[in-house]
């Protein structure tokens, strides 16, 4: 190749073709050197040490002190927190560890501990927080009705609660859906119902009555705005009761199997009890009052009997039956 | 036809056979008398005077009354087996046995009979407790209707066919012909005393009757010999024993052991078309259910509920569970007695006992602590365990 490169410089057109096809060869590609038109260039066997390259500089942005470090003793922390946010381990001037410790290891500390940021925290509603904003919003307040100072005189003065949803987020529409959705609580308690009512009541309203706090929920989302939905509870409730106290004529046709609860002055133990008191001759009247401890002896039965069978309503059916039956006996002797 | 008259002709052999056996004396074993007194035994073996002195002690039955009473059924099988063992029939008095005991002492017979219904757990002592009552019944003169073991007639009936009197019915003649048997062994000698007669007129078929005025024994013989009338002579014989209960000529006891059978909704009586035959289409119920209802006067009823009755699928051993609707409003207004494990005097009694019969040997008070609480103070536990020490 460098014999090539040394032939005169009238044959560089042709050789400049075949350089061209043999440069692809060359181990060290050389830049142009600047050498006059007529004069040879040289042939450098070593090559000009590589000049180095200048490092960018990096620049690093001054990370101050933790701001909690510099903190005062005595500042407004309302004022540093004011509101709910993620945790921060450089605005909490607390020592806060938290995570799964390494063997032999504190748990981990605040600094860049993603558990501490997961759950939330109520930094923003310290007690002096709270005092301030329930100052600042005191001036919207009215006074508290005269009248209503109990939970007891609430109840009593408004039994029916209205329980409803608003809904509060920044979207191209503020409707929510859910908001129309409207309940009301009462208790049954309040309601002016008889046995007969009260009964018929419950059939109706089936499992929307809780008999653990007595309370009847009746909920709406049938209509599309809440006002109807309201209305339409009311027109539930009023119907309700007062379906519950007109009585109908097939009402009468109600057996033993449809009660809902034993009912000793129609069940056959009171006929027996009757009949068994008045035996050999058939009974007179259909009167368990004369039959000494019949009262005592009807609870017993009742009690076994609604409210299920144990130990304790056995024997209290024992001693009734004993009393009822066995007194004379043992009088006698 | 042949060979089923066959079959109860052999039956009625072997039962006769054995209960004759059963009531021979001649191998009978030689009583040792005059024991010396110890603190779980008591001298008193007449039931009449048991009070609550005599609870928690062992009191002995004479074995021709052991034989009389429950050769026919009445104790359990492992304990029949225990009492040929000891050579002697020893009954714990327990506190149900003795207030039973004192209300049927303190009872106003003129009044309906009064209901007992035993109630407790497997293995307490329910049927001991009945068997004792029963010898209060044989030594107080009392006709017994015992009825040992219900189930036994739904759950494993020897033989079933259709009732020719009663439509719809199916009788249990062979059962009926063997409790038959099993009732004239208690009473045959209290009914020659006593001379009942009958009161009405039976008609069992076509050619065959009983007319008024015949001795009850006459009747309950028809009954054993003609198999087939076995279960309406029962009816009969019931009532009339009801109707001279009523009348004063006598004083009945009533016991029925699983009486909650009579109301379950599963048996194993089946009729010919494999249809399931409930205990109230069963012709043998009517006179249980008879027996057992207030409107007669001289008598008592002593029954017991057990889960076994029924299979032991129910949740407690309460009687309105067992009884369920209809037999709680049949026995209404009844006195429920419970029987319960022993109490811890009475398991250390039970124990001594079992030492005193050589049966448990080298037992110190660390292994009467464990049986205790392996057990749980439950009689027919104890005993099996305690057959293997």
């Amino acid at each position: 190749m460098s014999i090539i490169t040394r032939l005169g410089v009238k044959n560089t057109r042709e050789i400049a073709r075949i350089s061209s096809l043999t440069s692809s060869f060359a181990t060290q590609s050389e830049p142009p050197s600047p050498v006059a038109p007529d004069e040879f260039r040289v042939l450098k066997l070593r090559p000009d040490p590589v000049q180095e390259r200048q490092k960018r500089e990096i620049r690093r942005t001054e990370v101050p002190p933790p701001r909690s470090t510099q903190m005062k003793f005595d500042q407004d922390w309302g004022s540093v927190w004011p509101a709910a946010r993620s945790f921060h381990p450089a605005t909490v001037p607390l020592p806060v560890r938290q995570g799964y410790p390494l063997k032999n290891a504190a748990p981990p500390n605040k600094y860049g501990n993603a558990e501490l940021m997961k759950i939330p925290n109520f930094l923003h509603l310290t007690p002096p927080v709270v005092t301030k904003q329930c100052e600042a919003l005191k001036k919207f307040c009215t006074p508290w009705p005269a009248g209503l100072e109990t939970d007891e005189k609430c109840e009593k003065h408004f039994p029916v609660e209205v329980l409803t949803s608003d809904y509060c987020y920044s979207s191209p529409t503020i409707r929510e859906p859910l908001a129309r959705v409207v309940t009301i609580r009462l208790k049954l308690s309040t309601l002016n119902l008889d046995q007969h009512a009260r009964d018929k009541l419950l059939r109706l309203v089936g499992d929307r009555y809780n008999p653990e706090d007595d309370l009847l929920t009746i909920t709406s989302d049938r209509c599309p705005t809440r006002k109807q939905n309201f209305e339409y509870i009311e027109y539930l409730l009023t119907a309700l009761y007062h379906e519950s106290w007109r009585t109908e004529p097939w009402e009468a046709e109600k057996s033993e199997a449809d009660m809902e609860y034993y009912d000793w002055d129609k069940s056959k133990s009171r006929d027996g009890l009757i009949t068994l008191y008045c035996w050999p001759e058939p009974p007179i009247d259909n009167d368990y009052e004369t039959i000494p401890h019949a009262t005592e002896y009807k609870i017993a039965v009742s009690d076994l009997i609604n409210n299920g069978e144990d130990e304790y309503s056995l024997n209290k059916y024992k001693e009734a039956v004993k009393n009822m039956l066995f007194l004379e006996g043992q009088e006698k002797k | 036809m042949a060979f089923n008259t066959l079959k109860v002709e052999n039956f009625l052999r072997r039962v006769s056979a054995a209960s004759i056996k059963k009531y021979a004396t001649a191998s009978e074993a030689v009583q040792v008398q005059e024991e010396p007194p110890v603190h779980f035994r008591t001298a008193e073996s007449n039931p009449v005077n048991h009070t609550t002195q005599h609870q928690e002690r062992f009191y002995t039955i004479p074995n021709d009354v052991y034989k009389k009473l429950y050769s026919g059924g009445g104790l359990p099988k492992e304990f029949m087996k225990q009492v040929k063992t000891f050579n002697e029939c020893c009954f714990l008095t327990r506190s149900p046995t003795i207030e039973i005991l004192s209300y049927l002492r303190n009872t106003n017979y003129n009044k309906p009979v009064n209901r007992y219904v035993l109630y407790g757990p497997s293995g307490c002592g329910k049927t001991l407790s009945m068997a004792h009552i029963l010898h209060y019944g044989l030594a107080t003169q009392k006709v017994l209707i015992h009825i040992p073991w219900a189930p036994n007639w739904f759950r494993h009936p020897k033989e079933v066919a259709n009732s020719t009197t009663r439509e719809g019915y199916v009788d249990l003649p062979i059962d009926a012909a063997a409790w038959l048997i099993h009732f004239k062994n208690q009473n045959s000698q209290l009914l020659e005393q006593l001379k009942l007669t009958t009161d009405k007129e039976y008609t069992w078929s076509l050619r065959e009757s009983t007319p008024r005025g015949v001795p009850l024994m006459q009747l309950i013989d028809l009954g054993i010999n003609r198999v087939r009338y076995a279960s309406e002579i029962i009816i009969a014989l019931t009532s009339e024993l009801k109707e001279a209960s009523i009348a004063g000529k006598c004083q009945t006891l009533v016991m029925i052991d699983g009486y909650n059978i009579f109301f379950t909704d599963r048996t194993r009586v089946f009729t010919d078309a494999k249809a399931m035959v409930l205990p109230d289409k069963v012709s043998l119920t009517i006179a249980a259910l008879e027996m057992t209802k207030y409107d007669w006067c001289n008598g008592a009823v002593v029954v017991s509920v057990d889960q076994l009755a029924v299979g032991g699928k129910k949740e407690s051993d309460l009687p309105r569970l067992l009884l369920g609707k209809a037999g709680f409003e049949h026995l209404d207004p009844f006195m429920p007695v419970s029987v319960n494990p022993y109490t811890d005097s009475e398991f250390y009694n039970v124990m001594d006992y079992f030492k005193d019969r050589r049966w448990v040997r080298n037992c110190d008070d660390e292994g009467l602590q464990e049986l205790k609480l392996l057990s749980a103070k439950n009689g027919f536990k104890l005993m099996n365990l305690c057959a293997a020490l």
